[in-house]
This record gives structure tokens, C-alpha cells and sequence, in this order.
């Protein structure tokens, strides 16, 4: 083994070679490994907490039994050996989470992996999907999010939010093209799951199939368990199939990833409400060791105004699209008014007027730059006529017998209250006004319906209402009961119940197992490093992201057809590959430094290294005054920036982008290998008062020195002249 | 303060909210942008969803941040 490498590095590579195909021989061998290697990971990653180092040396133990294969107990006194030798090594990585020699952060995260709450490795499949490999994109994507097309299509995209090209241009369409790669491999039949290991004849009860609990279920079910979902709803998918419109996210998409998860033995009840429809005494009875309560939030809050409850036609919007989505498409009204300024408001408007209302409108208390919905769904809506008021405060519903005639408001302005710098709607003396309105949708928000919950006597609720968890492991105050996306989140994002749900898998795995439990959410793995791919550096600076083909509105207005069409597949290929690729590059900035301060060159302008302060950045300047010494990739610790010899020239490559590409001279007298001109130049200029430059001929150190010491002999007569 | 999606943020403190656990004190000098603002529309006690530099996505209390006066 590397005695150079850190130990905690050092003990990860020799466990994965026990759990890979070549390791050890018995199952139980391979078991104690994988779960060492699951805590000596944490504490590489720094979220080992201290329970860690005595659960490693309880498991170590396991090896020594009489019984196991020798291979396996002599791998039990290498660990134990590696533990032994270098304890104050392991213990300073769990106490500082730091590694003094960096060799635990060659695998570190990018930014959009760590910003994704799934943790997907986005630039490995942005990668595959560059040079075509979609099913393989997908297998990657799966490994940390088992609904890649559902989120290709609604997810809320933190990792472009934190994309580095963004500092230069425009983040990568991360969101778009995972959509795409999902959808090509399914069509190709390629969308496969991986095989589970075998199963382990215990049984998790998941509660709720929205996107937390179907991917809490399909984690588990991979790790061998049985799993049941308990639906209270007919359909699967939660708010991503009652919540969210057909136009946005098509029922088929959900449906076909939901049989994927089903395929791996998962099993889903619908129709059946906890506490209603079976007790947790039943399933506890048969068999159930833990529980995912994962049942989101889907009560809503009612606008508290007069005349709220006194007409049919006042609705909550999430029941509107509830009812939309199981199939009552009747017209809510002709002139409809949503009450509300996030995405489920522009929703229940947009869904209004596919249903056939004359007019829509928006009733928002704030204004337009305050409403929390997504700038691109706020955009979508008013092409299609949908009609805002803002700084409009609901007063009344008014209207005779059953109809309603008008929604009556005030009108506000933005206030600072006292002691706040936080501006608060006030209502305006005077501004009473009413809008036409035959029907009224709130959409101001939901909250979790904790009915039928009151079995789970252990756990406690949040003020706001959520369950209580440690959102390190998602595990409530009752041991063997886990929480999952927006029962502990309140209303959230699907790629936040996504990664809850996974979360709560491993927890529920290592609760049945009974190994220790991480102290911070773990940082997201890297499996491998995809190879870069080449281009220039006109190339990648000139590349632009695609534009969305969008329905025409004359569609959008009046069917539930998906708005946005996707992207044409060289539009793809093009996207994927303006990748900086920063699962490669950390952007430690030594490179900008040696070639600036050291060599006195200057040619990097990297500007968007810096998080906080980035600046400009051209790849294609590098090649002005670049010499391709070759000193940033020297000092490059990942290998980021390389120099490499192709066609008799010397290039320097940044993750692939060719920032500079010159030709490579020899020496006339011996034929050894200068560089390139602006090299040899540029050493010349360094050592010119050791060994001076010829003007006439292109010779190499050895052959000038040479060449001198024969010439300073002949002048002192030490040689008799030619 | 109202946060808005894309506002660069600091965590700058420890929230004295009940959702504050242990390990995000680790989080106390990160920056990062605003990924979801609300759970429920502009209240100032909601939970918001940050992607901090290095140190992932998490809904934090809106108390513990404070914005840097960038958004993207």
C-alpha cells in the first residue's frame, strides 16, 4: 500500500477493494466492510461524529471470527493495523473535519453537486450526456435521485444557482438536459434500474407516495428491504401528481418512473389512509421494523375574509388542482381571481384558464418583485393572459344566494413596520375596490395535515407544524420513525423531499443495522471522474445555451399539452459540453498565483475562480502570453490544467478547454526537445548572462554551454583553433 | 428583510429558532444564494432554503442570514 497517501484515504482504497469483485470471499466479510466503509467515508468527508471510531473497532472485531476465511481475518488486522498506527490521524480528521494532506477532497464535490439536495454528480452526466451516453447519464443521476425526469421537468434547480459558468455567462440548463436524458433513455428502453442486493427479509412501512417516500422506498428497496407505501390518494406521486399541472409535468412521466421504482418489489397501497384505513398496530403486527412518514403538506390555509365560506365557488388551490388532476375539468368560473403570489397560485390561474375562464386574475398583497413564484412560471403566465394586481389585499367575497359577483380588496402600499426593516403590505384609507369575480382560488400557502399521525405517540411537531427530525438522519424522537419531505419541511421543493427521502433510507439502514448515525447531512460522493472532453478555447467561451421551444399559445391557452418542448439533441450535446467541469478544477487559484507571482507571465485570467469577488474571465487570452512552461499544471493538485504534447505541439489544457497550443522546436546540433518559441524565448531571456543566446542557430542548453566552453578554450589557447 | 430567490447571503450568526441544529454552526461565515425564499408566501418566521459555498443546501431560520446586496 501508498504510505504516502493520508491513512483515512488509505483505508477507504483498501476497503473498496475488499467489497469489489476481486475482496473477500464470504458475504459476512464483505458486510463488515461495507459498513466501515460507509463510517470511515464520513470521516473523510468530516461528518463523522464521536460514536464513529468505536463502532469501526466493534466491526473490526467481526473479521476475527475463527470462522471467517482467512483472507478475511487477515484483512481484519490490516484495518486494524491502519487504526492503530495512525489513531491520532483518524481522530483529528472527526474533530477538525479536515485533512492536512488533501488527499480525502481528490473525489470533492462541485459546487452544483453539493448545491443539488439530492447530491447528484451533475458533471459526471452532464459529461456522459456531451458524448451521447443518456441510459448512462441516467444510471449516474439514479444513484442520488430515483425521479430524474420528474426533476428534469419541475425541479427548482439550486445547482444552477450555484453553477460556476454562471460567474462567466449563464449557468448551465442542468435542469433541461436531465429531462432530456431521461427521456431518450426510456423511449430507447434503457432507463433500467440497478440490481438490488438480495433481500434481507426485514420490512420498512413508507407513509405517503409523493416524492419523498418513493424515494426513501426505492433506496431501501435496493439495500434488500421489503417495502410498502401506504397512499391515501389513488395515484401515485403526491403533489407531483395532484399538485403540480398536466402542462407542466405530464402524468405519464411520473407514471412511468413510479413503475420503474415498483419494478425493484415495491409495493404501493393506495386508497388507504393511516389511522382510517389500517392502524400502526396492524403493521406493526405484520412485521414492520421502522417507518418513513413521508405525507406532505397538503392543507391549505383559508383567507380568513368574509364571505369565504359562504359560496361554493370559493375555493383552496390546492384541492382545485387536486380535483383537476383526478379528472373534474369542469370551468371554475368565467372570471376567476387567485389569491396568492407563489408557484401554486400561478398554477391555479394558469389551470383556470386551460379550463376555459374568460379572465384571471392574480390578487397579490405585495409586488410583483416580492412574489416568491418563479420568475419563468410568472413569465409563462402572462404570455398566456393572465392578468396581476398587485399591492391588493382581499377584504370580502360578495355575491347573492350562491354566486359570487366580486372579489372586494384594498389597496396597500409597502410599509416598514416599527423596529423592522423587513416592508409589510398596509392597506390604504380609501383604496376599496372590488374585482369581477364569479370564482375565488386562495393559494397562500399549505400546511401538513398531521391527521391519523397521533399513532406515532414518540415523535414531536415543530411549532410550524412539521414533524421534528435531526435533518442529519431524518429520525424523529420515536426510535425506528423517520420523516421525510414536506411533513418535516413544510410545502418545499420536490429535490428537497427527494433528498430528505434518501436520507431517510440510509438512516432507516444503519437504524436496522445499528450502526452509528452521521452528525451533519453527509457531504455528496463522487464515484468516478469522466474524461474531459476537448475543444477549444474559442469554442467554450462562444458557446451559447439553447432557447426553449415553447408551445404556441393558442395550445397553451385552452389544453394541458406540455409548454415546454425541450431542446433539439445538438442544442444538448452543445449545453452539456460548455460544462466547466468543476468536480475537477476546485478553483484553489495556486495556478493564476505561480503563473503571476512566480514565473511573472500572467497569462491566466481566470476571474471566475473567486466565489465572493469573481472577475473577467477569457480562456482565449491565455494564448497571448502563455509560454506553455507548464509550471500551473505542475502545481495543479487535481489535474485540472495538463500539458500534453499533440502533433509536434505543445498544449495547455484547462479540464479540456486548449488554452494554449504552440509548436514545439528541437536543438539543431543534438535534436533535444526546446518547447515551443515563445519557451525557449522566454528561458534565453532568464539565463542569458550563464549561457548566451546564438542568433544564428537553435541549440538546446546543452549544446550553448558546450558550444561556449569550446569557444572560451579556443580564446584562452587552452585549444588550438580551427 | 425579505429574502428574494437569487440573494447572495451570509450566515452570520447563530438562530435562536428551534430548527437550528448543532451541526450548522459549521455554517456560521458561509455565503451562499437564496434557492427558495418560502415555505409559506413572505412570512418572516418561514424556513428558507440556502445553497451555502461548500456546505450544501439547507432550509435555514431567516435570523442566522443576512444579505450581501448581490443577486443572480
Amino acid at each position: 500500500m501508498d504510505k504516502k497517501i493520508c491513512p483515512v484515504r488509505q483505508t477507504i482504497l483498501f476497503l473498496t477493494t475488499l467489497i469489489g469483485p476481486k475482496g473477500l470471499p464470504d458475504p459476512k466479510g464483505q458486510r463488515i466492510s461495507e459498513q466501515i466503509l460507509v463510517l470511515v467515508e464520513e470521516i473523510a468527508e468530516g461528518t463523522a461524529g464521536e460514536a464513529h471510531l468505536p463502532a469501526i473497532e466493534d466491526l473490526v472485531k467481526e473479521y476475527n471470527d475463527a470462522r471467517n476465511p482467512e483472507q478475511t481475518r487477515m484483512a481484519g488486522m490490516t484495518i486494524q493495523g491502519l487504526l492503530d498506527d495512525h489513531l491520532e490521524i483518524f481522530i483529528n480528521h472527526i474533530q477538525t473535519r479536515n485533512c492536512p494532506t488533501h488527499d480525502c477532497g481528490k473525489l470533492a464535490p462541485s459546487p452544483c453537486q453539493m448545491a443539488c439536495p439530492a447530491g447528484i454528480d451533475i458533471p459526471t452526466y452532464l459529461a456522459l450526456i456531451a458524448q451521447g451516453k443518456d441510459a448512462e447519464a441516467i444510471e449516474v443521476i439514479r444513484r442520488d435521485n430515483p425521479l430524474p425526469w420528474v426533476c428534469g421537468l419541475i425541479c427548482t434547480r439550486p445547482c444552477e444557482m450555484m453553477c460556476v459558468r454562471a460567474r462567466i455567462d449563464k449557468a448551465i440548463s442542468i435542469k433541461f438536459l436531465k429531462a432530456f436524458a431521461a427521456e431518450r433513455a426510456m423511449s430507447g428502453r434503457a432507463y433500467t434500474n440497478p440490481t438490488p442486493r438480495p433481500a434481507n427479509g426485514k420490512k420498512v412501512c413508507v407513509v405517503g407516495a409523493g416524492p419523498g417516500g418513493l424515494s426513501c422506498a426505492y433506496y431501501l428497496a435496493l439495500m434488500g428491504y421489503g417495502v410498502r407505501i401506504i397512499e391515501a390518494l389513488p395515484v401515485p406521486g403526491g403533489m407531483l401528481m395532484v399538485g403540480i399541472p398536466r402542462y407542466r409535468l405530464p402524468g405519464e412521466v411520473i407514471n412511468r418512473e413510479v413503475a420503474m421504482i415498483e419494478a425493484l418489489g415495491v409495493k404501493i397501497q393506495y386508497n388507504t389512509r393511516l389511522g382510517r384505513d389500517v392502524t400502526k398496530e396492524e403493521l406493526d403486527r405484520e412485521g414492520f421494523e421502522a417507518y418513513c412518514i413521508a405525507i406532505g403538506a397538503h392543507k391549505a390555509w383559508t383567507l380568513g375574509i368574509e364571505g369565504e365560506k359562504d359560496f361554493s365557488n370559493v375555493f383552496e388551490a390546492v384541492r382545485f388542482l387536486r380535483d383537476v388532476a383526478l379528472g373534474d375539468h369542469r370551468c371554475p368560473g368565467k372570471n376567476v381571481v387567485v389569491v396568492g403570489g407563489g408557484n401554486v397560485a400561478i398554477d391555479a390561474a394558469r389551470t383556470s384558464l386551460r379550463l376555459g375562464a374568460e379572465r384571471v386574475i392574480i390578487a397579490y398583497r405585495r409586488t410583483r418583485d416580492q412574489m416568491p413564484a418563479d420568475v419563468e412560471e410568472v413569465e409563462q403566465a402572462e404570455e398566456e393572459g393572465i392578468e396581476f394586481s398587485f399591492l391588493t389585499i382581499p377584504a370580502a367575497v360578495k355575491g347573492e344566494g350562491q354566486n359570487i359577483h366580486a372579489l372586494s380588496c384594498i389597496k396597500a402600499e409597502l410599509k416598514a413596520k416599527q423596529g423592522s426593516d423587513r416592508l409589510a403590505p398596509v392597506p390604504i384609507e380609501g383604496g376599496e375596490f372590488e374585482i369581477r369575480a364569479d370564482a375565488v382560488i386562495s393559494a397562500i400557502g399549505q400546511y401538513v395535515d398531521n391527521e391519523g399521525m397521533d399513532a406515532f405517540t414518540g415523535i414531536n411537531w415543530s411549532r410550524r407544524g412539521t414533524i421534528d427530525v435531526n435533518h442529519a438522519h431524518m429520525e424523529t424522537a420515536q426510535p425506528g420513525v423517520f420523516a421525510a419531505g414536506d411533513a418535516v419541511s413544510g410545502p418545499a421543493t420536490v429535490i428537497e423531499a427527494i433528498g430528505g427521502g434518501k436520507r431517510a433510507a440510509d438512516a432507516i439502514d444503519r437504524y436496522l443495522r445499528k450502526i452509528p448515525q452521521p452528525r451533519a447531512p453527509r457531504t455528496p460522493v463522487r464515484h468516478k471522474t469522466e474524461p474531459v472532453l476537448e475543444m477549444t478555447a474559442h469554442r467554450k467561451m462562444t458557446l451559447e445555451p439553447p432557447k426553449m421551444p415553447m408551445l404556441n399559445l393558442y395550445r397553451r391557452r385552452t389544453t394541458f399539452q406540455q409548454v415546454e418542448l425541450g431542446y433539439e439533441e445538438a442544442d444538448v450535446r452543445q449545453e452539456a459540453a460548455r460544462c466547466l467541469r468543476c468536480d475537477i478544477c476546485r478553483r484553489c487559484g495556486k495556478c493564476v498565483d505561480i503563473c503571476r507571482d512566480k514565473m511573472g507571465i500572467n497569462a491566466l485570467k481566470l476571474g471566475y475562480l473567486d466565489f465572493d469577488e469573481s472577475g473577467p474571465t477569457d480562456f482565449r487570452v491565455t494564448a497571448e502570453n502563455c509560454i506553455t512552461c507548464g509550471a500551473c499544471a505542475a502545481n495543479c493538485e487535481n489535474n485540472a490544467l495538463k500539458i500534453d504534447e499533440k502533433d509536434g505541439r505543445r498544449r495547455l489544457l484547462l479540464c479540456g478547454t486548449i488554452l494554449n497550443s504552440q509548436a514545439i522546436r528541437y536543438c539543431e546540433s543534438c535534436g533535444a526537445k526546446l518547447g515551443s518559441e515563445e519557451y525557449t524565448r522566454f528561458i534565453a531571456g532568464k539565463t542569458r548572462n550563464m549561457t548566451p543566446a546564438t542568433k544564428t542557430r537553435l541549440l538546446c542548453n546543452n549544446c550553448l554551454r558546450r558550444n561556449a566552453a569550446v569557444s572560451n578554450a579556443a580564446n584562452s589557447g587552452a585549444l588550438p583553433m580551427v | 428583510m425579505t429574502f428574494q430567490r437569487g440573494d447572495k447571503i451570509e450566515i452570520f450568526q447563530a438562530s435562536t429558532d428551534d430548527a437550528w441544529e448543532d451541526y450548522m454552526n459549521d455554517f456560521i461565515g458561509c455565503h451562499g444564494f437564496i434557492v427558495d425564499p418560502d415555505t409559506s408566501v413572505n412570512d418572516p418566521d418561514a424556513l428558507v432554503e440556502v445553497s451555502l459555498e461548500g456546505k450544501g443546501t439547507h432550509r435555514l431560520p431567516q435570523d442566522c442570514m443576512r444579505r450581501l446586496g448581490e443577486q443572480v
